[in-house]
């Protein structure tokens, strides 16, 4: 392992294709990365590489809670299942966020606000769709006053099924949303 | 910069003052401390609010028609949506209703589940209201340890019924399904042990301490007239010092079996609402073991074979019960017509079903009688004249939340 | 009452108080299902109201619930109900006014002011008007929604959905397109309530209610009925000592096969290799 580091052997950027098993890190890697960070104090790797990591390790995620799965989505942050291990810390402003978690019953009256939230929030930013009501309406599809899925007003990057999905599947949802961002980021996103 | 001095000579002569015209800010509808959905649209003099209008209806699914889509056990689970920090006693007020209009019997063993379970739900509301108030106002701690005891009870609630929220476990005639013994002792314990020790913690950091008193006492005060004339009810006129409690004055399953204490507040202001609440987890565990030492053995749901189905077991055998279970499953009962008001006492207040029936197998109307209506109607009148950081605290000690308010 | 509903106090004398207080204000006064409702002369509601409140022997000082319901076929279709609770009296009413489109109702909210939103609410789902309430705006429905949807002749689905469009870079409402019907069923079959009659029906008799048997099945008897008989009527006793039920497949005799139903007493299908005469011959390959 020179100091070069272009190609990283697992999980950064590499993705992992349909068919390969998922390994465990090879410990030999980060005890050399280790040592070289420990002897020069620096590393080299690609401005993409970096970027990624930095998106996927801290995605700030905007409060909006609209209906039942708000409460869920509470949960996710406490201490049981705790969140924050992944970097995904809850934010209240649109403007510092990254990730926006539908989580509730998008209805009519609220779908415009909903859309100026999704302005607000800076570049890169990331929809996650909790819940079937947010997924496609749900139990409520064929009411006179519900979006028939959020994904009709802005656009969804993970959909997280369940009505509502329990803390695990919203957790799990995030990790996905993790692996589609070292998938496919780029620098422009 | 003339002019505007000119001016401000001219609407106010003395001297060295300067005029603030009242100013309006839009709180909401994206906000943490709204609790959900809620536009707060407020004039402010300064701090000072001069009006609130209350914008809700931002989460107005239309369950009311659409229930009037559904057949009666179809219709049943929007109840749990209606208010989802405590869903089953939401099904509590539908399943009485429909169980008035249909007169059946419902057997003890399954009134003593409902009970139990309806009181669990009230520990675990108020865990997320008592926790949210508390952040509300500046304390982090005591909600990370409630939702704790949140936590807890999901995971009974999952053993109960499947679902960690919407439980879908009250029908008409009993309960779904019997509970496993192992889940009662479970729980029996979690009563003794780990919710004392956890809310007794958690409350012992606020209770007393001063900056929660100072943000709450003397907050928003209303007398036992006022909370009358605006309808208030649960915690919030138990909080203005009138002793009202449906499940006390009028007892339905089997409340009239156990005994509980109806905590009342003294002053009416949002500290004596988070104590009445506080005060209110307590005796829930109260009942809650009662019901344990009292619960019978025996049959979980009405034995009525056109409004309960039969057993799993039973349809692989008998040819009745399997033409039961699918008329029941793509029918539905029929309710003879009538109409009726059925209310309970759900943890944020009296939630009331209207229930209107024609005869057919699905509801002509059902109009839900939701708490926070008349709570949040009231904000205007609760918050003029504080400032503007005491909206959270009003707020939270109202305890509203958005599925049940805009149905 | 057998059904573990909330028990109040009970209705003894409430309708005789009511009809001495209220004079010829009132209209109509009934004890259904163990609850009374008393319709009132609409225009005098607000005195009616109070009198209900004030009356030593009524005291009705909360308003619980302000409801509409819809009876389409009705020249005045609408009702409005009013749910009243007295805490001193332990006692629930239901009062109860019909009106129309256009015919106005009298607000209470002088006499509770929780009336306000709940006359906004019934305004917003049904267009009922109000006179009286300052602030008669639509409560719950989006801002410039158009209909009151609670209406029977209102679709579920509504007209308009919305969406976000991108070329107006707001969202927009547009017809409702569905990409799949709301799936409703017409339950009612011929022999249990239909509207039509079967032919060679035409000269049998209506079926005579089975009172307080069967709750859930389908009954032309109203809930009050059913109450009023299970009221009078003892839990029946069984009518045998030992009644004709199947608990088992041993007393049906299910699963086992029937005598002429063995495989030796099949006729011998040759196209069909039976199981005992061992494979299928090879060669035919």
């Amino acid at each position: 392992m020179g100091v070069e580091l272009t190609t990283p052997p697992h999980g950064f950027g590499a993705g992992n294709a349909a068919g390969v098993p998922v390994q465990a890190p090879d410990q030999g890697f980060f005890n050399d990365l280790n040592g070289e960070l420990t002897d020069k104090g620096f590393l080299v790797t690609t401005t993409e590489d970096l970027f990624q990591w930095a998106r996927t390790g801290s995605l700030w995620w905007m409060t909006f809670g609209l209906a039942c799965c708000a409460v869920e989505m509470i949960h996710v942050n406490m201490p049981r299942y705790d969140m924050e291990r992944f970097g995904a810390a809850p934010r209240a402003s649109p403007r510092q966020s990254d990730v926006m978690i539908v989580a509730g019953t998008l209805c009519n009256k609220m779908a415009p606000a909903l859309r100026r939230v999704y302005d607000q929030m800076s570049e890169p930013k990331y929809v996650i769709s909790m819940g079937s009501c947010a997924n496609g309406g749900g139990y409520y599809h064929y009411s006179y006053s519900v979006v028939r899925g959020c994904d009709r007003v802005v656009p969804v990057d993970i959909y997280v099924p369940g009505c509502p999905p329990t803390a695990e599947a919203l957790l799990y949802g995030v990790m996905q949303l993790q692996r589609k961002i070292r998938r496919s980021g780029s620098i422009e996103r | 910069m003339a002019d505007y001095d000119h001016q401000l000579d001219a609407a106010n002569p003395t001297p060295g003052d300067v005029e603030i015209q009242n100013y309006t800010i839009n709180f909401g509808p994206q906000h943490p401390a709204a609790h959900g959905v809620l536009r707060l649209v407020t004039e402010l003099d300064g701090e000072i609010i001069e009006r609130i209008d209350p914008h809700v209806g931002l989460l107005h699914r239309g369950t009311e028609k659409l229930i009037e889509y559904k057949t009666y056990q179809q219709a049943l689970p929007y109840m749990d949506r209606l208010d989802y920090c405590s869903p089953l006693c939401m099904e509590h007020s539908y399943v009485l209703a429909v169980e008035k209009l249909l007169d059946i019997e419902v057997p003890l063993r399954a009134q003593y589940l409902r009970v139990f379970f309806a009181e669990l739900t009230r520990i675990c509301n108020h865990m997320l209201n008592l926790g949210s108030h508390v952040m509300d106002v500046g304390a982090m701690t005591p909600n990370l340890w409630m939702f704790e005891i949140r936590e807890d009870c999901l995971g009974f609630f999952e053993r109960m019924s499947g679902a960690r929220m919407h439980h879908n476990y009250l029908r008409p005639g009993g309960v779904h399904q019997d509970v496993p013994l192992k889940l009662l002792t479970d729980i029996a314990e979690w009563l003794d042990t780990r919710l004392p020790r956890l809310f007794g913690d958690a409350i012992s950091l606020v209770a007393e301490n001063r900056i929660f008193k100072q943000r709450n006492v003397d907050i928003a005060i209303v007398s036992r007239e006022d909370a009358v004339r605006w309808g208030f009810s649960g915690p919030m006129i138990r909080g203005a010092g009138i002793p009202w409690d449906i499940r006390k004055a009028q007892p339905y399953d089997a409340y009239d079996r156990v005994e509980f204490d109806v905590p009342v507040g003294t002053r009416g202001d949002c500290y004596d609402r988070f104590m009445v609440r506080v005060e209110e987890v307590w005796q829930s565990a109260r009942i809650m073991k009662q019901c344990l030492a009292q619960m019978p053995e025996g049959p979980i749901a009405s034995s009525d074979r056109k409004v309960v189905p039969p057993k799993r077991a039973e349809m692989k055998q008998s040819m009745e019960a399997l033409i039961h279970h699918f008329k029941l499953y793509t029918e539905g009962f029929h309710v003879p017509a009538g109409e009726v008001y059925v209310a309970t006492e759900s943890p944020k207040g009296e939630f009331g079903i209207y229930m209107v029936s024609d005869g057919s197998n699905k509801p002509y109307r059902v109009k839900i009688r939701p708490t926070a209506f008349s709570h949040l109607q009231a904000m205007d009148f609760m918050a003029k004249g504080h400032m503007l950081a005491d909206i959270t605290a009003i707020l939270g000690a109202m305890d509203i939340v958005f599925g049940e308010c805009d149905r | 009452m057998r059904a573990p509903a909330p028990r109040h106090a009970p209705n003894d004398g409430v309708i005789d108080a009511a009809t001495a207080a209220l004079g010829d204000m009132l209209l109509h006064a009934q004890d259904l299902v163990s609850e009374i409702s008393l319709t009132v002369d609409r225009d005098r509601l607000v005195i009616a109201m109070e009198t209900l409140r004030d009356t030593p022997g009524l005291k009705y000082e909360m308003l619980a619930e302000i409801a509409g319901v819809d009876y389409p076929e009705r020249p005045e279709r609408f009702d409005v109900v009013y749910h009243l609770l007295s805490m001193t009296r332990n006692h629930r009413i239901r009062v109860r006014v019909t009106t129309d489109e256009d015919a106005p109702v009298p607000s209470v909210t002088g006499i509770w002011y929780n009336a306000g939103w709940l006359e906004r609410e019934v305004y917003d789902m049904y267009g009922v008007l109000f006179t009286g309430n300052a602030d008669l705006r639509r409560i719950l429905t989006d801002y410039g929604f158009r209909g009151h949807p609670l209406r029977k002749d209102f679709p579920l689905t509504g007209y308009v959905e919305m969406r976000y469009s991108e070329e107006a870079k707001r969202v927009v409402y547009e017809p409702v397109k569905l990409a799949q019907d709301f799936r409703t069923f017409d339950f009612m079959s011929p022999w249990e309530g239909a509207e039509y009659v079967l032919p060679g029906d035409e000269k049998a008799a209506a079926p005579k209610p089975a009172v307080g048997t069967a709750p859930g099945a389908p009954t032309p008897v109203t809930a009050d009925q059913v109450k009023r008989a299970d009221d009078n009527v003892k839990a029946a006793e069984p009518q045998v000592d030992k009644p004709k039920t199947t608990e088992s497949t041993a007393q049906s005799g299910a699963g086992k096969p029937h005598p002429g139903n063995q495989p030796e007493s099949k006729p011998v299908d040759p196209d069909v290799p039976s199981p005992d005469a061992g494979k299928p011959s090879v060669e035919d390959k």
